[in-house]
């Protein structure tokens, strides 16, 4: 009636079970690296003309660029500047959108047809956005009425689209060879210019008028062309080429040509005069072959025009055309850029001799700075395809000697900005000095001081400089920076030139640096801003060094750190804890601490309990690294105790105590090694193990590590405390409540680790006293009673969670079977490492009511098992799992052929039956 | 359809020197064929003379027009009688100006078209066709130039004449502010130029308590007309230039170009009976309140707010150059 416990030689089946191997003949991963050689080799030695930004970048292709970059081709740089041109028109409109300006117009008006007197334009919802502006209009809306007749008020849009019939109206009548009323309408348009009431709606304006110019010179362009190939029966005359000369032109085509100009010229006001003939420029090729003296006189008469922002939107457009005509040189644009720095002059400095920033100023230089930036790109390039770049520079007064230069040799702030932007970066460096002290000298409010400090710093970090002269700049800058008085600006300004001092590795700098900040910022409480910086400037030295005990040793570094609060001590923090694990071991006791404290900072920084973020995360991540990363090395008992800090500090972070058990059982483990002396201090880890378990949230993680801690005990030979260890984690199996159903529960995690715990337990002596099957009864018991959840989201499937539940059980059952039929062998296929530990085999050998004991166990196992296959719903599943009961009990035990037991036939069945429908 | 006649002129901007022969074609567009007694082309060139009031006074206002003063007139056989077939028919001519061995071209003035003194250059087409039909007519203005061949040659030497602007050369009042603040704008312009190339100069404000909202440069012209005993003479705006607009930079040059309009100008003549003079008004306008409120008028009369400066101008005709175009 009974079972018998098949005899099992588990190295032979584990022989069986493997299988064949045979060496390979060549590593996989070092034969890849061996042919990959060659191939790099041949595409490199192959003329490729793609350029892999990848690959390392060869000394001969470096020097073969820096030959061939200063001079560009003409053609190069005028594709260039049509793209930039492009994009410009794009930011125009872009930056400076229309819908949110009010904007009231007397010029406008002349478009308007029907509309007698003053137009006003505005968007409706900004009246409601912006009150400011609407007083404003107000005011000079009352001012004008009383002068003029009632106001009338145009949406932003009519007036675009106003603007686009003119266009079309432009383009109609040319169709129509009525090519005066394209004029006159060229014209009308144009004078929209002359309009800058509305700054904010100048650039859009700017935007299309130009178009529609770019458009009529290209239809005068075209015509005069006609004319010059051909005759007026159509005949052909020439064919012109793309470099024709004036002499190739028929005298027929150049009167025409001339009246053109003559046209244009006649037109009374300024500002159109000048947009038309910079809109036909290009036909003075027809005329003449070297317009110099016309393009002389445009740059002079732009002159005339006193509004700021109209002038240097007018150069902006002569600047494009000039590269229309295909005739100019740096020549005309440093003109530009002079007088524009004359233009600019008053509007810095105010007829009283202050110079002030007010909100309408802001505007203005932001509208400016789009133009600027343009015509300061176009000269750049130009001068650059000349090759004199340093000669514009003395040109306009930059980079002259110091000696040379008088007291009022200051720029405007924008203008040096701009300049430096855009100036190669070899000259930057060679010239680093003269550029510091243009700086100094132009102070205006055009543009921020420190931002042109912070970019001289940037595009020095590009280039390569000489120490030397770099030693006794950045003197000069911190000097600078430090008269600021003020933090914030200190630290803008510095910020841009840490990188060039880590880069250099000017230490004395940098400690002076560190000195300025600590000085500055003593008994302050440091603003937002002033924390950012701060905090930039920490993370480049923390980036720049490769180890943290580098960036420690700094001067002040400490001090510094200890001024931070908030969001940038937080992100500071982080990098700090980042670096200090990266490297491997912390074993600087004052490293330890620094970052100790640096996590505790941290953590009380941060909500752990309530909010469960990303970012929370990554911090629990990095302070757990950090405890699993410390060392102290032969000071045992002071890591322990470190432990226990870390427990007391952190005790939110439930990641952490899993680090925290962990490091306690390997410190148990080093010391069990290290000899025998240290079985007290085992016991101490054991008991730290023990008491931080409970806390840590998750059962599965209970469970297992209850067990490594148990390994832990039984490798010391503690087999009391093995055995407490053991219940411990049966408890929590039978504690694993419905309740808990919240705390997820992975099923097959939970079933591996009960099969851990039984593979365990084979080692385990059983307790004589207390019954030797007592954990494995227990184990079953819990398994019984237990009505374990499947994971909460599962439960939408609820197919998956009526699975889940018996799959488990069946698991758990065969591994219990297994174990019996393991215990109850003579030879244990392994044993504990620690030869104290004397294993069941020899404890209970030719015991038989502990062979009957274990088939007994066994026999109320089997039928629990049958029970739980039946409760599965889904037959494919029961099938799967009365296959695995059969084969667990067929390798477990021994069935005499004329005994079958009805279970043992139903499980064969159904696994049948399922069999044939996979079939 | 009916019959048409046109004038034709060898060259399309139809300027001629007055040494040259105008040359051309008469165009008889004809649904049938037409007979005629000859077709005779005439030139008259003359300078028609008007006194308007205003300047001239009350008692030269009766005179009116005056008798216009021939330059030219003459009329030349292009064909004998008889029949144009129907369809296009072209007849090619030849007109001398001057006759042979006339030695003095002085008298063929220029084109020129003014408000009291034109003088015209017209080419006609006369086609008789005897008392029943209606005798077919065309009539075109050609342009002459100076034909003389002491013309100087471009570009001229520059005769610029040294200009400056202040509260004290104004000899009209001025507004208090602008009075007292002062203000000083100098620079140079052409006295003398040449009708193919632009008027040039340059101008500087080197000070300016009141703002500016303006520098114009007008080409004005002068015609003086002998009437009797009296010289009738009117003054009256050609073209209006801006070359500032609003409150310029001080110290930047600011350069003068304005482009001499065609027809409107021709070289200063002083004849017996009659002269055309030009001359240039440099007006400075200053920021005021009065500027707005006064209705546009003449821009170069004086105002309060003004500052004016009147240069003469000598208009010369110069060599053609290969390449010129006007």
């Amino acid at each position: 009636m009974e079972f018998e416990f098949r005899r099992r030689d588990y190295g032979a089946e584990h022989e069986s079970r493997l299988l064949p191997r045979s060496r390979a003949h060549k590593h996989p991963l070092s034969s890849a690296l061996d042919s990959r050689q060659p191939q790099a080799r041949t595409v490199r030695g192959s003329d490729l003309d793609f350029f892999d930004p990848l690959r390392g970048l060869d000394v001969n292709a470096s020097e073969e660029e820096n030959v061939e970059e200063p001079s560009l081709s003409m053609e190069a740089v005028t594709q260039d500047l049509i793209k930039e041109w492009k994009s410009l028109k794009r930011i125009l409109v872009q930056r400076f959108p229309v819908s949110k300006v009010i904007s009231f117009s007397p010029i406008s008006s002349i478009i308007m047809k029907g509309s007698k007197g003053m137009v006003l334009f505005c968007f409706a919802h900004s009246t409601v956005e912006n009150p400011s502006t609407l007083s404003h209009l107000d005011e000079a809306g009352s001012e004008q009425t009383s002068l003029e007749e009632t106001a009338k008020i145009i949406n932003q849009q009519d007036y675009l689209a106003k603007v686009h019939e003119l266009r079309d109206g432009i383009t109609c009548a040319w169709q129509a060879e009525d090519r005066v009323t394209s004029l006159k309408l060229s014209i009308k348009v144009t004078k929209l210019l002359m309009d800058t009431t509305v700054l904010q709606f100048y650039p859009t304006v700017f935007v299309i008028v130009t178009d529609m110019l770019d458009m009529l010179g290209d239809m005068v362009w075209e015509r005069i062309k006609e004319k010059a190939e051909h005759d007026v029966d159509g005949t052909v005359i020439c064919t012109l080429l793309n470099d024709f000369q004036a002499s190739d032109i028929c005298l027929e085509a150049r009167e025409t040509c001339y009246n053109w100009f003559c046209k244009v010229g006649s037109v009374r006001e300024l500002l159109p005069r000048i947009y038309l003939e910079l809109a036909i420029l290009p036909c003075w090729r027809f005329l003449i072959n070297q317009p110099v003296e016309v393009l002389d006189r445009l740059v002079m008469m732009v002159r005339g025009l006193a509004d700021p922002l109209a002038s240097l939107y007018c150069r902006l457009y002569m600047v494009h055309r000039m590269q229309k005509l295909g005739f100019y040189n740096s020549g005309y644009l440093i003109k530009c850029i002079k007088d524009i720095e004359d233009v600019l002059a008053p509007v810095i400095v105010d007829t009283d001799g202050f110079s002030y920033i007010t909100d309408d100023k802001k505007l203005l230089f932001s509208l400016m700075e789009p133009p600027i930036e343009y015509i300061l790109k176009c000269l750049l390039l130009t001068g650059r395809q000349e090759n004199i770049v340093e000669g514009i520079l003395e040109e306009l007064g930059f980079g002259r000697n110091k000696s040379y230069s008088s007291t009022n040799s200051s720029h405007a702030s924008i203008l040096l900005h701009h300049l430096l932007k855009e100036l190669p970066s070899e000259l930057v460096s060679s010239k680093a000095m003269e550029i510091l002290h243009m700086i100094k000298c132009s102070n205006d409010c055009s543009f921020s001081q420190i931002l042109n400090y912070r970019l001289l710093g940037n595009r020095l970090y590009e280039g390569k400089s000489q120490a030397g002269v770099l030693s006794s700049l950045i003197d000069e800058v911190i000097q600078a920076a430090s008269q600021y008085h003020t933090l914030y600006d200190y630290l803008r300004i510095m910020d841009a030139y840490v990188d060039l001092l880590l880069q250099n590795k000017m230490e004395n700098h940098l400690d002076a640096l560190l000195d300025d900040i600590v000085t500055l910022a003593r008994d302050k409480f440091l603003s937002e801003e002033e924390q950012a910086s701060l905090q930039s400037i920490i993370l480049k030295l923390l980036s720049y060094f490769e180890d943290l005990q580098e960036v420690l040793s700094l001067n002040h570094f400490i001090e510094i750190l200890d001024l931070m609060s908030g969001a940038s001590k937080r992100s500071v923090n982080m990098h700090l804890l980042n670096m200090g694990t990266r490297n491997g071991c912390i074993c600087d006791p004052a490293t330890v601490q620094l970052l100790f404290e640096v996590s505790q900072t941290l953590y009380d920084a941060t909500d752990f309990v309530n909010i469960k973020d990303d970012d929370n995360r990554q911090t629990a991540h990095l302070i757990s690294r950090f405890v699993e990363m410390v060392d102290y090395g032969a000071e045992m008992e002071r890591h322990l105790m470190f432990l226990a800090e870390c427990r007391e500090a952190f005790n939110g972070i439930h990641e952490l105590k899993e680090t925290l058990v962990r490091s306690s059982n390997t410190l148990a483990v080093k010391a069990l090694k290290s000899g025998k002396k240290h079985i007290h201090f085992v016991k101490s880890c054991l008991a730290f193990s023990e008491v931080t378990i409970p806390s840590i949230s998750t059962p599965t993680k209970h469970l297992n590590l209850y067990l490594e801690t148990a390994e832990v005990a039984l490798l010391g030979g503690l087999i009391s405390h093995s055995d407490g260890l053991v219940r411990s984690a049966v408890e929590c199996l039978e504690n694993v409540a419905p309740t808990d159903g919240l705390k997820s529960i992975d099923a097959d995690s939970m079933a591996s680790v009960v099969c851990k715990l039984c593979s365990f337990l084979v080692m385990v002596p059983g307790n004589p006293e207390k019954g030797v099957m007592e954990i494995l009864k227990s184990i079953f018991s819990a398994t019984c009673s237990s009505s374990w959840y499947v994971s909460p989201k599962d439960y939408t499937n609820l197919d998956a969670h009526i699975e889940a539940m018996p799959r488990l059980k069946v698991k758990i059952f065969c591994a219990i079977v297994l174990l019996s039929s393991t215990l109850s062998q003579d030879n244990l296929p392994y044993r504990s490492a620690n030869p104290e530990i004397i294993g069941n085999d020899m404890l209970f050998f030719g015991d038989a009511s502990y062979k009957n004991e274990l088939v007994s166990c066994s026999q109320l196992v089997l039928q629990e098992l049958v029970n739980a296959i039946e409760q599965e719903s889904s037959q494919i599943a029961r099938g799967n799992m009365a296959l695995e009961a059969c084969n667990c009990i067929s390798s477990a035990l021994i069935v005499p052929f004329f005994y079958e037991s009805e279970s043992l036939t139903t499980l064969l069945e159904t696994s049948g039956n399922s069999k044939r429908m996979f079939g | 359809m009916a019959t048409t006649v046109n004038v034709k002129l060898s060259r399309s901007n139809r300027i001629y020197r007055s040494s040259e022969p105008v040359e051309g074609k008469i165009v008889i567009n004809s649904p049938n064929s037409i007979s005629h007694q000859g077709i005779r082309l005439s030139v008259n060139g003359s300078v028609n003379l008007q006194v308007r009031g205003g300047s001239a006074g009350v008692i030269e206002s009766f005179y009116g027009v005056i008798k216009p003063i021939q330059i030219v007139k003459k009329t030349i056989q292009v064909g004998s009688s008889g029949k144009v077939s129907s369809g296009t028919t072209e007849i090619p001519f030849s007109v001398n100006l001057k006759e042979d061995g006339e030695g003095i071209v002085e008298k063929f003035y220029e084109t020129f078209h003014g408000t009291n003194i034109s003088i015209q250059y017209l080419l006609t087409a006369d086609i008789p066709r005897g008392y029943l039909y209606k005798p077919l007519s065309a009539t075109i203005e050609f342009i002459i130039e100076s034909g003389r061949v002491d013309l100087p040659e471009r570009p001229l030497p520059p005769e610029m004449v040294i200009f400056y602007i202040t509260q004290d050369t104004q000899r009209h009042p001025l507004l208090p502010e602008i009075k007292t603040g002062g203000f000083r704008v100098t620079g140079k312009i052409a006295t003398q130029c040449s009708l193919q190339d632009p008027l040039s100069g340059e101008l500087t404000v080197e000070a300016s308590s009141v703002p500016i909202t303006s520098i114009e440069i007008h080409l004005l012209r002068v015609e003086s007309i002998i009437v009797g005993e009296r010289i009738a003479t009117e003054t009256s705006l050609i073209q209006s230039t801006q070359i500032a607009d609003g409150d310029v930079c001080r110290n930047m040059t600011i350069p003068i170009y304005v482009l001499l309009p065609r027809l409107l100008m021709c070289p200063s003549v002083f004849a017996g009976p009659f002269s055309v003079e030009f001359k240039v008004c440099i007006t400075i306008s200053f920021k005021s309140s009065l500027a707005k409120a006064q209705p546009k008028s003449d821009p170069t009369a004086p105002r309060l707010w003004m500052a004016l400066e009147r240069l003469p101008l000598e208009l010369v005709r110069t060599k053609r150059d290969q390449f010129s175009c006007c």
